[in-house]
């Protein structure tokens, strides 16, 4: 963010945009976004090998980019731009399309009953004029609500469908807190069509094929267009959809265009800024009931936050017991583990006990992440642990022990109670860090409060109050737990519930 | 109460406790008395399996410590341990530390241990202190709460070791004398300690160890009033020793004087029996230096911090005569100066060594 940030305070090229752009070959040395990984992506750098390419993870993120001069052109599908200039009327297209390419589903390598079946369906509804029904409806007339779709029988059995869940109309989106789109339609269609219930889960472009690989995902539903290279590590269906590449820009740098008027221009700034708050409220929160995704989010993330630290702490109990044992076999072995955990990004162990370890089995993400979350956190708290145990004078064990409590009895009267007391400021922060890193389970499909401010951003186009939002948010989440943290150790801690001497003599 | 039978402990290679044998009666109070690393408190740790022993019999009260199948722990309850560094439990309030095991070891209710603990606490004369934390507390208080702490389980069998070691001066008194009382009640006690006088009053026995063993054992009398051995004589007197050997009558006059000058203030001896003590050994080697038949001379300067006795010794080859019997016009002055330095004399002489024992008069 800071290096495009920089980037664009190097490259400010104001002079070469006074008379706005004519044709794709004037951005050859200027800044250009694209989708990561998609086919656009390797034009760009095949193309315009003296441009800076920025590569995005959501579409809506390099549709703000564009909207906020971070680039000065991006890249993109023609289906998608139609929609998106519906809406944003203050981009246009540049210059003619760049190329061609085919839609079509992906399946895994040798699934050739699923995916000849898909062909089946393809084929029929091209036949029926169902597929010239969508696609009118889709792409053309700006309507996006779902058809009722009829059950012919009961579905048996499910089919998992990878996507980019915030792809934008008029394939994939969210909308009303529902999953519609072009995709969606034919997918769910072609549900009915094999007897078998849809499952969508969410993925980052740059997960899918690995999910597919993986087998967590029976096929890929995305807007993915048919390559070689792709066509190495997954087979494709029959092509649903052709589509352009075009470069888009703001209007205002696009020669012959005529800008919009700026709508907000009268007013002082308090009311502007007011206004303008107002309306991303109403457009980010309140319009479609969005602000369901949010909760729902928010919950995701408390629960996995709370769950992980529940795991963390007792798994970090045992492997501090076993880095502190006798046993030399048992302690080299919880020096790795810690040193392991505590060296890897919480990311990469995310990602290789979901597409690795997990690779073949049906288990629900949030199970995951609370796993890898919690094995991070072990490490950290099995350390907590020791040096809060070892922080404790023998004497005191001594003492237990001539007393006459066994070692047990001394470790839980005696060390626990104070371990606990020392150890819970330290603990305090690393469950804070915690809470923040679980904003990263988009990548394991699961939608926590990141991925639904990205699901809103997707549709809303704002960069600045959905991330705001989030961000109040995660703080009032660490806020509330260590509130509730602080209470135990007002509860547990002695001092606090000091009595006084009593009258009796 | 408690048999110990070839008792030894060893760290490594290094041998602390060897081959303690002692019989200890219900009610008897053992002052354990002896130089620093002479393995006193290892001998007291290895008693309640603090320290396990390297070999050996223990038997409390008829129960074999060392067996497999002994519960320890439930020994442990009626032989309790009072400890140096107080130990008591940081993160309990007095009241609380004197309650925690009577309620979880001796099934006792709150309400009756805390009765308890508050009548300990007016014992002890702490009763203002219930719920003070230790942390708040002076050091004899928190050693006065710590035996608190182990009455409050009734032991029949208390360990102290070095009660008031880790004590300011001002404070040793308050924690002796709550030890001094619980000797008249009946308890059996072991105490390790450096209180010499605390030691003499308040034990039945005394058994001095040194090097690992019990050099020597006895009433407080015996071993305060009359101690039988050389090393119990030398620590009971807490006597300092220079040992400096003389080759030949050419020997380094000023260097000794150097030595001596060194010992006399390490050991804080006053300035007038130093000076006496220097013209003493220039006198006195002045008539050694008249006979090569006196040398080589072993010469020990013995102090005793307790009484502030000075005592020169002096050791030559046999055959040789006493010195100070030697007639002649120069030495006659040095003699007198040696006679009125003196408080007393003692010429022995045996097979294979004569000893000229001096006493300094005490300025």
């Amino acid at each position: 963010m800071i290096l495009m940030t920089l980037a664009a305070c190097d490259n400010g090229g104001e002079g070469s945009r006074k008379q706005g752009y004519a044709a794709v070959e004037e951005l050859k040395s200027e800044r250009i976004g694209v989708l990561l990984g998609s086919t656009h992506d390797r034009y760009a750098a095949s193309h315009f090998p003296q441009a800076q390419i920025f590569q995005y993870k959501s579409p809506s993120d390099m549709v703000v980019a564009v909207k906020s001069g971070k680039v000065d052109a991006a890249i993109y599908s023609s289906a998608e731009l139609e929609e998106l200039m519906r809406q944003q009327q203050d981009i246009g297209i540049i210059g003619k399309s760049l190329y061609s390419t085919m839609l079509a589903m992906a399946f895994h390598k040798g699934d050739d009953e699923l995916r000849t079946s898909f062909n089946r369906f393809l084929a029929s509804i091209k036949q029926n004029g169902v597929y010239d029904d969508m696609s009118t409806r889709w792409t053309k007339t700006g309507n996006h609500e779902m058809p009722v779709i009829p059950e012919s029988k009961p579905a048996t059995g499910t089919l998992v469908v990878g996507m980019v869940h915030d792809m934008g109309f008029p394939f994939i989106t969210v909308q009303n807190n529902r999953l519609v789109g072009f995709n969606v339609e034919m997918l769910d269609r072609f549900g009915v069509f094999v007897g078998r219930k849809i499952e969508y889960v969410s993925l980052d472009f740059g997960s899918l094929i690995a999910a597919l690989e993986s087998r967590k995902i029976d096929m890929i539903g995305s807007v993915i267009s048919i390559t070689p290279e792709r066509a190495k590590s997954v087979d494709f269906s029959d092509p649903y959809y052709e589509e352009q590449a075009k470069v888009f820009a703001l209007k205002k740098n696009i020669a012959g265009a005529i800008p919009e008027t700026d709508k907000k221009s009268d007013g002082n700034i308090l009311t502007r800024f007011l206004s303008g708050t107002a309306e991303s409220f109403q457009s980010n929160i309140i319009q479609e009931n969005r602000w369901r995704l949010i909760v729902r989010g928010l919950w995701v993330t408390v629960v996995i936050s709370f769950l992980s630290t529940l795991f963390g702490t007792v798994l970090g109990g045992a492997v501090c017991f076993l880095r502190m044992s006798n046993n030399v076999f048992f302690r080299s072995f919880a020096r790795a583990y810690i040193s392991v955990m505590r060296g890897t990004p919480v990311l990469v162990v995310l990602m290789l006990i979901f597409y690795v370890v997990f690779a073949s089995v049906n288990i629900d993400p949030v199970v995951v992440a609370v796993f890898a979350f919690g094995m991070n956190f072990a490490a950290y708290a099995a350390e907590i642990y020791r040096a809060g145990i070892e922080g404790i004078d023998r004497g005191q064990r001594e003492a237990g022990i001539a007393m006459g409590f066994s070692r047990t009895e001394t470790f839980r009267h005696i060390i626990i109670p104070q371990t606990v007391m020392r150890i819970l400021p330290v603990y305090k922060g690393e469950f804070i860090s915690l809470v923040k890193m679980t904003s990263i389970v988009g990548y394991i499909a699961v939608q926590d409060l990141t991925k639904a401010s990205d699901i809103i951003r997707s549709r809303t186009f704002d960069a600045f109050f959905p991330i705001i939002m989030v961000a109040v948010l995660y703080y009032f989440i660490s806020w509330t737990l260590l509130l509730f943290i602080g209470y135990l150790e007002k509860t547990i801690n002695p001092r606090f519930k000091r009595r006084t001497v009593p009258q009796q003599a | 109460m408690i048999t110990v039978e070839h008792l030894s402990k060893s760290f490594g290679d290094f041998s602390v406790l060897r081959d303690i044998s002692v019989d200890i009666k219900q009610g008897e109070v053992i002052s354990i008395i002896g130089p620093s690393g002479s393995g006193k408190s290892t001998f007291l740790r290895c008693i309640n399996l603090l320290d396990r022993p390297s070999g050996g019999k223990i038997r409390i009260k008829g129960i074999d410590m060392l067996d497999r199948h002994t519960d320890v722990a439930k020994v442990r309850q009626k032989m309790n341990m009072v400890f140096q560094s107080f130990n008591l439990f940081a993160h309990l309030s007095v009241i609380d530390n004197l309650t925690l095991a009577p309620m979880k070891l001796l099934g006792k209710s709150r309400q009756e241990a805390e009765r308890k603990a508050h009548e300990l606490l007016r014992l002890i004369g702490l009763g203002e202190k219930y719920y003070c934390f230790p942390d708040e507390l002076s050091g004899g208080q928190k050693q006065r709460v710590a035996i608190a702490r182990c009455l409050a389980m009734e032991p029949e069998i208390i360990l102290f070791d070095e009660p008031t070691s880790a004590l300011d001066p001002t404070m040793v008194s308050e924690v002796l004398s709550v030890i001094r009382r619980l000797a008249k009640e009946g308890l059996t006690m072991l105490i390790v300690t450096h209180e010499m006088d605390f030691a003499r009053d308040v034990s039945t026995r005394v058994f001095y160890l040194d090097e690992g063993a019990i050099y020597e054992q006895g009433t407080p009398g015996e071993i305060f009033g009359n101690p039988g051995r050389e090393k119990t004589k030398a620590f009971i007197r807490r006597q300092q020793s220079l040992y400096q050997r003389l080759f030949s009558a050419d020997f380094d006059l000023y260097s000794l004087n150097a030595e001596v000058e060194s010992f006399c203030s390490r050991h804080l001896v006053p300035l007038k029996s130093r000076h006496g003590l220097t013209l003493l050994i220039e006198e006195v080697l002045q008539l050694y230096g008249t006979s090569s038949s006196f040398f080589p001379i072993d010469i020990t300067v013995n102090y005793s911090e307790k009484t502030g006795q000075l005592e020169l010794l002096l050791e030559s080859p046999p055959g040789s005569a006493n010195p100070l019997e030697l007639q002649g016009e120069d030495s006659a002055l040095g003699l007198a100066i040696i006679r009125n330095l003196l408080l007393d004399r003692e010429f022995t002489h045996s097979d294979n060594r004569n000893i000229l024992k001096l006493y300094l008069k005490n300025p």
